[in-house]
């Protein structure tokens, strides 16, 4: 049980501090932006929330919603199970665990400006390992030309860059399960499908919740990756909504980013609020 | 029983090299490419295996500059976020207090706030304060996600050491403070390693913020990385760089193998 003490905030202050330096105060800058229109910084008029209509009232944004939500599907669809499955293949040898988990978690460190040459430069044709191999499977020379074989590649790319992190963080909470629960599953003949379903997953719970909060924002965001592999084409097929925001603050159009960047913090407030609710669900479910 | 069991570490085994076969791939690529010679030089013609790409890094003064700047501002940005988290991180997980949920609610939400919505005003802010093109700069501006990320990685450590240590130690006299640094840091230790392992991570690599926070100064490797393609990009030289700008991470990330396949829970408020 928790104690019920209001000093509990002055263990906070330096942390809400530091985040409403440089997360509050800048938001709210971009609050009061979004309702004005802004040639240059100082000189600005008031135009209350006609931004906001544009916005919202745009095919460009509902389709660039769309495509995130879908990329977001698909990478979560992928990732998450994906990560679980090869979390519970790392070895249990501890020599092996390390290197195993090292050897993982490469992709997280190189720079994100770096991803999309990494693989335009595997799929180069000339000396592209995967680029010279492809074709004769049919991979089309022309690929940036084609919506699927994009998103293909923008996929792929990401399952590359993420997935080791939902596999350490599924392996950290695997390795807290106690030895004696597979005994007694050892000695109940279970096989390998009911020790995952039953003792395996339901320790997982809260650490896929988290991994799936991660994966679908940052992939709903995706930006730094996504535009050098095709300039958000063909043919917009791969505009997605943080790319959008990009391509509006590099324009100058400090009105409308703010009033964009305004909506998309409504829509991580929304996704916030869910996840803190399908925690305190799970901890009704499963009081420890 | 025993052969289907040994199938199965089989079948596990063939999984998880398939996997380190896709993560290898690109990587081998940028390897191979980072000691071909992509461009003309005096020494070396297109096309043949060398060791300059990786010379120019520390012959180019830029370069070095960028290595130096990544090493402080994660360095900064790690001495800023972990002690912050740390009696944050507590709070959360023995107190109970008025606003308490919705202050957690408020951490998520910046944590996953992508750089890109807030750095126009991030970069007013920083400038009218003077902290841009240093690496300052940037190591503030990370809080905004490694922040939350740490608290609630150290939350779940804390949460694992029993409450009665707590209770003990304040029956002997201890104060919550004095309690937090003589007695739980120590057990924390590895949370502690863990929680500055991810801060790493997620700064090295960022470049949103890195971006519009350095224009002049300050550069870290991302950025330099960027300032190297152009009409004639040497690729070689851009590979060599990405290759080396992860070997500081591969070395924390085998120093930190044990924390790591020790075991964490994270995710529990």
């Amino acid at each position: 049980m928790k104690d019920r003490t209001h000093s509990g905030w002055l263990f906070v202050v330096p942390a809400a501090l530091v985040l409403g330096f440089v997360g509050l105060i800048p938001l709210i800058t971009v609050v009061n932006y979004s309702f004005f229109e802004i040639f240059i910084l100082d000189s600005r008029f008031w135009i209350g929330t006609e931004w906001y209509a544009d916005i919202i009232g745009s095919e460009r944004f509902w389709a660039s919603f769309g495509r995130s939500t879908l990329f977001s599907s698909v990478i979560l669809t992928v990732q998450i199970p994906l990560g679980i499955a090869i979390a519970l293949c790392i070895p249990r040898n501890k020599l092996w665990v390390g290197i195993s988990l090292a050897v993982v978690a490469l992709p997280l460190l190189v720079p994100w400006n770096m991803i999309p040459s990494l693989w335009l430069s595997l799929l180069n044709p000339e000396n592209g390992i995967l680029g010279r191999l492809l074709p004769v499977v049919g991979w089309p020379s022309d690929w940036k030309g084609s919506i699927p074989h994009t998103w293909a590649v923008l996929v792929v790319m990401d399952v590359w860059h993420w997935t080791s992190l939902v596999v350490i963080l599924c392996y950290s909470a695997l390795t807290t399960i106690p030895s004696s629960h597979y005994q007694a599953a050892a000695i109940d003949g279970a096989g390998p499908w009911q020790v995952f379903r039953f003792i395996q997953l339901p320790q997982l719970y809260h650490v896929l919740l988290m991994a799936i909060l991660l994966r679908f924002m940052d992939s709903f965001m995706i930006y730094t990756e996504a535009f050098p592999i095709n300039a958000g084409g063909p043919g917009g097929a791969t505009m997605f909504l943080a790319v959008d925001l990009g391509e509006e603050i590099k324009a100058f159009n400090y009105g409308p980013s703010a009033a964009r960047s305004v909506i998309y913090f409504l829509i991580i407030l929304i996704v916030a609020w869910s996840f803190t609710k399908a925690q305190s669900k799970l901890d009704e479910k499963q009081p420890e | 029983m025993m052969k289907s069991s040994r199938a199965f570490a089989a079948l596990k085994l063939i999984g998880l090299l398939t996997f380190v076969g896709f993560i290898a791939l690109p990587l081998i690529q940028m390897t191979g490419i980072s000691f071909v010679a992509t461009l003309a030089h005096p020494d070396a013609e297109v096309g043949t295996m060398t060791l300059r790409n990786y010379r120019a890094i520390w012959t180019d003064p830029n370069l070095r500059a960028a290595f130096i700047n990544s090493i402080a501002y994660v360095l900064i940005n790690i001495c800023i976020t972990v002690p912050v988290a740390i009696p944050a991180a507590y709070a959360f997980s023995r107190m109970s207090f008025v606003g308490d949920k919705h202050l957690f609610l408020a951490f998520i939400a910046f944590r996953i706030t992508p750089p890109v919505v807030l750095t126009l005003p991030n970069f007013q802010l920083f400038s009218t304060l003077g902290i841009v093109n240093s690496v300052f700069g940037i190591a503030l501006a990370h809080c905004l996600f490694n922040l939350p990320i740490s608290i609630w990685i150290l939350q779940g450590f804390i949460s694992a050491i029993p409450k009665e240590m707590d209770e003990t130690a304040f029956l002997d006299g201890y104060s919550r403070p004095r309690f937090i640094w003589k007695i739980l840091l120590p057990q924390i230790a590895p949370g502690i390693a863990v929680t500055a392992f991810f801060c790493f991570m997620f700064s090295w690599v960022e470049v949103v913020f890195a971006r519009i926070l350095t224009t002049t100064n300050g550069k870290p490797i991302s950025m330099a990385l960027s300032a190297l393609f152009g009409f004639q990009t040497d690729i070689g030289l851009v590979m060599a760089v990405t290759a080396a700008s992860m070997i500081p991470g591969a070395v924390l990330l085998f120093a930190m193998r044990g924390h790591l396949s020790r075991g964490f829970k994270i995710g529990k408020v």
